[in-house]
C-alpha cells in the first residue's frame, strides 16, 4: 500500500521536503508551536460551540425563567443560547476552554514575538514573516474581541457599545464605518449575525490563511539556528527532524498544554454570563477589555479631553486614544525589520546582550505598554485612594515617559555588568590556561 | 532572465498579463465596494428609537420596575434611571429604548442646591432635574459617584459630572457635559416638555443634532 500511495502522491518527496524539517532544540522555539496548537483547539471547540449557538439578537422567551403570559421574560436569542450551552453537560467547560485558549494563544504569540525580536530573528531574510506575524497578532486580537460579543450578555452589550463608539469616532467617515461594520445604528437588529459572521468565518479564514503562509515561509527559510549550532556544525542546519523525533515532543507538549488549559478551565471561570445577565441599562462597574487590549483602554483613560475640527471632521480624544495611538504603536512594531540594514542573511539567533540598544528599546516599549495597562486601572486606583481624580492623569503621564526611559538605562547598566563579568571570566580562563601550560 | 531583452513592438506578454490583472483588480474592487453598500442597512427611525419627545412620560428603566412611571416620592440624591415612554403609531404605549442612548438620569435635590448653569425652568421646582445618562466620552452609562454623594461618575474612564450644575464635567476625559432634559410635573407623572436642551451623545456637532430633531419632527407631523 505504501508504494501505491507513493506512486500517486509522491509521499517520499513530501517526506524529504517537509517531514524531515529540522527543529532547533531549544525551549524558546516551542512558543510558536503553542500558538499553533491553541489555534487548533480554538477551532475545534469553536465548531462545537457553533453547533449550539444561536446567532441572533431578536428577543425570545427565556425558557429557564419564562415569566408570565402577560409579561414574558424576553431575552436576546444569542444570550438564551449561551445559557443553554452552559446548561449542557460540559457546556460551560467548553466555553471556558475556548476562552482560556484564546487568552493563551495571544500570550504565547506575544512571547513568541518577544523571542523573535530579542534574538534578531526578524532580520533578513525573515522580514516578511515578521510582518505576517504582526498581522496574525492583530487579527487574533480582533477575533478575540468579536468572540467577546457573541454571548450578548450585559458585559458583551456594553463592550459592543464602546467598540461601536470607537469605530464611529473616526473623523469624517466614522458613523458610516460603524454602521457598515455593525449592521446599522447601535444596536442594530442584525448586529449579532454580523459579528457572528466575522467571528466564525471571516476572521478565522484570515487567521488560517496567514498561519499557512507563516509556516510555509518558515519551512522554506528554516528556523534561525540557536547559538550552540554554530559551535557544533558551522553553517549547517542542526536540529531534530519533524518525523519522527520532533513529533513525539510536539505531542507531549500538546497534551501537557491541553491538560493545563482544561485544568485552568475547570477551576477558573471566565465570562460568567449568568452573573452579567441580559443586556440592561445598568452600567457594569469596572468593565475592561482583556489584558492584551488594556493598554489601549489605559490611553483612553488618561488622554485629556479635546475636540479638534478639521474640514468638518471631528478629531476627539476617543479617536486619538483608541485608534491613533494604537496604530502608531503597531506601526512602530511593523517597522522593526526596517531598522536593520544588514545585507547578510541571518543564520544564528543573536545573544540579546550583544545588542544593548535593541534590547533596551524593546524593554522600554514593553514598559510603556505596562504603564498604560496600569492606567487602565485608573478608576480602581482612584477609588483605592492611591491617586486622586486631580492628580491621576499627571502622575500616569509622567510615568509613561519616566518608566520606559529608566528601564532603558537600567538595561544598559545590566548589560554592561554582564559584559564585564563575561570579560573577566574570559580573562580568568586565559590566565588559567596559561598556568596550565 | 535572458541576457538579451527582445524588443517587441507589439504588446509583450508580460504587459498584457499586467494589464489584464489590473483590469480584473479594478473591476473586482469596484464590485466589492458595491457589495459593501449592502453591509450598511437603511436606518428606519421607528418610534422606539426616537429621542425623548414632548409629552413622553418618564418610566423606570431598572429591571424589576421597568415601565412603571417614575414618581416624585421615589426621587432623591441617588440617581434614578428612566426611559421616555411615548405613543406608538396606533396610540399604544412605546418605551423608547430602541436606542440605548435615550437613557435618562433623574435626581432630586433640596431646593436651592441646583444652580446655574442648569436651566432651572426646565426642572421641576428647582428640585428635580433630568439629564441624558450617557457619557459624552465613549457612551458608557453614567452612575452615582462611589466616593461623593450627589455626584456622578462614569465607570469607564472616571469621567465626573456635577448634576447640581448642569452636569458639567468636573473630572476625567469627557469632552462636554451631559445634555439636560426639560421636564415638568403632570399629575403624578414626570413628563418631558421638549427635546434635550443640548446635543446628547452620540452627536458631535449641533448641525447633526438639529437635523436629527428635524427628521423626527417631520416623521411625526
Ligand atoms: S465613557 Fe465615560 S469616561 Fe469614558
Amino acid at each position: 500500500m505504501n508504494q501505491w500511495l507513493d506512486e500517486r502522491l509522491h509521499l517520499s518527496r513530501l517526506n524529504d521536503k517537509f517531514l524531515r524539517k529540522a527543529f532547533p532544540v531549544h525551549h524558546s522555539f516551542f512558543l510558536g508551536e503553542i500558538t499553533l496548537f491553541s489555534l487548533i483547539i480554538l477551532i475545534l471547540t469553536g465548531i462545537l460551540l457553533a453547533l449550539s449557538y444561536e446567532p441572533s439578537n431578536s428577543l425570545v422567551v427565556n425558557s429557564f425563567d419564562p415569566g408570565t403570559t402577560d409579561a414574558p421574560n424576553l431575552i436576546p436569542a444569542a444570550y438564551h443560547s449561551a445559557l443553554k450551552i452552559n446548561a449542557m453537560p460540559f457546556g460551560d467547560m467548553l466555553r471556558r476552554i475556548h476562552h482560556w485558549t484564546a487568552n493563551i494563544m495571544i500570550a504565547a504569540s506575544v512571547i513568541h514575538m518577544m523571542r523573535i525580536y530579542f534574538t534578531g530573528a526578524f532580520k533578513k531574510p525573515r522580514e516578511i514573516n515578521w510582518w505576517i506575524g504582526m498581522l496574525l497578532l492583530i487579527f487574533a486580537a480582533l477575533t478575540a474581541v468579536t468572540g467577546y460579543v457573541l454571548p450578548y450578555d450585559n458585559y458583551a452589550y456594553n463592550t459592543l457599545k464602546v467598540i461601536y463608539g470607537i469605530a464611529a469616532s473616526v473623523p469624517w467617515v466614522g458613523e458610516w464605518v460603524a454602521q457598515a461594520a455593525f449592521a446599522g445604528k447601535f444596536p442594530g437588529d442584525g448586529v449579532i449575525p454580523r459579528v457572528y459572521g466575522y467571528h466564525i468565518m471571516l476572521l478565522p479564514g484570515i487567521l488560517l490563511a496567514l498561519t499557512g503562509a507563516h509556516m510555509l515561509i518558515m519551512i522554506k527559510q528554516k528556523h534561525t539556528q540557536p547559538q550552540y549550532a554554530k559551535r557544533i556544525a558551522y553553517k549547517k542546519i542542526v536540529g531534530v527532524p519533524l518525523m519522527t523525533q520532533q513529533t513525539p515532543i510536539m505531542l507531549l507538549l500538546t497534551f501537557a498544554f491541553a491538560g493545563i488549559i482544561v485544568l485552568f478551565s475547570a477551576f477558573i471561570p471566565v465570562h460568567p454570563v449568568e452573573y452579567f445577565g441580559p443586556p440592561t441599562t445598568t452600567p457594569i462597574n469596572n468593565i475592561k477589555p482583556d489584558w492584551y487590549l488594556l493598554w489601549v483602554f489605559g490611553v483612553l483613560a488618561i488622554i485629556p479631553s479635546f475636540e479638534l475640527r478639521i474640514f468638518g471632521g471631528l478629531i476627539g480624544s476617543e479617536f486619538v486614544g483608541a485608534i491613533l495611538v494604537p496604530t502608531l504603536a503597531l506601526l512602530a512594531m511593523f517597522a522593526v525589520p526596517m531598522l536593520d540594514r544588514s545585507k547578510e542573511n541571518l543564520y544564528y539567533a543573536e545573544n540579546p546582550t550583544n545588542y544593548p540598544v535593541r534590547l533596551g528599546a524593546g524593554v522600554a516599549f514593553m514598559m510603556l505598554l505596562v504603564v498604560w495597562s496600569v492606567a487602565g486601572y485608573k478608576p480602581e486606583l482612584i477609588s483605592a485612594g492611591i491617586l486622586t481624580t486631580a492628580n491621576s492623569n499627571t502622575v500616569l503621564w509622567i510615568a509613561s515617559f519616566l518608566v520606559p526611559a529608566l528601564s532603558y538605562f537600567a538595561v544598559q547598566l545590566i548589560v554592561r555588568g554582564i559584559r564585564s563579568l563575561r570579560e573577566s571570566d574570559a580573562r580568568d580562563r586565559a590566565a588559567f590556561q596559561a598556568a596550565d601550560d | 532572465m535572458t541576457r538579451y531583452k527582445r524588443q517587441d513592438p507589439e504588446l509583450s506578454r508580460r504587459r498584457f498579463i499586467n494589464l489584464a490583472m489590473g483590469t480584473t483588480a479594478a473591476v473586482g474592487g469596484v464590485s466589492l465596494i458595491s457589495v459593501l453598500g449592502t453591509a450598511n442597512p437603511v436606518f428606519r427611525l421607528t418610534r422606539d428609537k426616537m429621542p425623548p419627545l414632548k409629552g413622553d412620560v418618564l418610566v423606570h428603566a431598572s429591571n424589576n420596575k421597568e415601565g412603571q412611571p417614575v414618581k416624585l416620592s421615589e426621587l432623591n440624591e441617588q440617581l434614578v434611571r428612566a426611559w421616555p415612554m411615548g405613543k406608538g403609531e396606533n396610540g399604544e404605549n412605546v418605551i423608547r429604548k430602541g436606542d440605548p442612548n435615550n437613557l435618562v438620569a433623574i435626581y432630586r435635590f433640596p431646593r436651592g442646591q441646583i444652580i446655574q448653569p442648569t436651566n432651572l425652568e426646565a426642572t421641576i421646582n428647582g428640585e428635580v432635574v433630568a439629564y441624558s445618562d450617557i457619557c459624552t466620552h465613549a457612551g458608557c452609562t453614567v452612575a452615582d459617584s462611589d466616593t461623593r454623594a450627589g455626584a456622578m461618575k462614569c465607570p469607564c474612564h472616571s469621567g465626573e459630572y456635577d448634576p447640581k450644575r448642569a452636569a458639567v464635567v468636573v473630572g476625567g476625559p469627557p469632552p462636554r457635559g451631559l445634555a439636560q432634559l426639560p421636564i415638568a410635573l403632570q399629575g403624578d407623572n414626570l413628563v418631558v416638555t421638549d427635546f434635550f436642551l443640548q446635543m446628547p451623545y452620540p452627536y458631535t456637532s449641533e448641525g447633526e443634532w438639529e437635523s436629527f430633531k428635524q427628521e423626527v419632527e417631520e416623521q411625526l407631523a
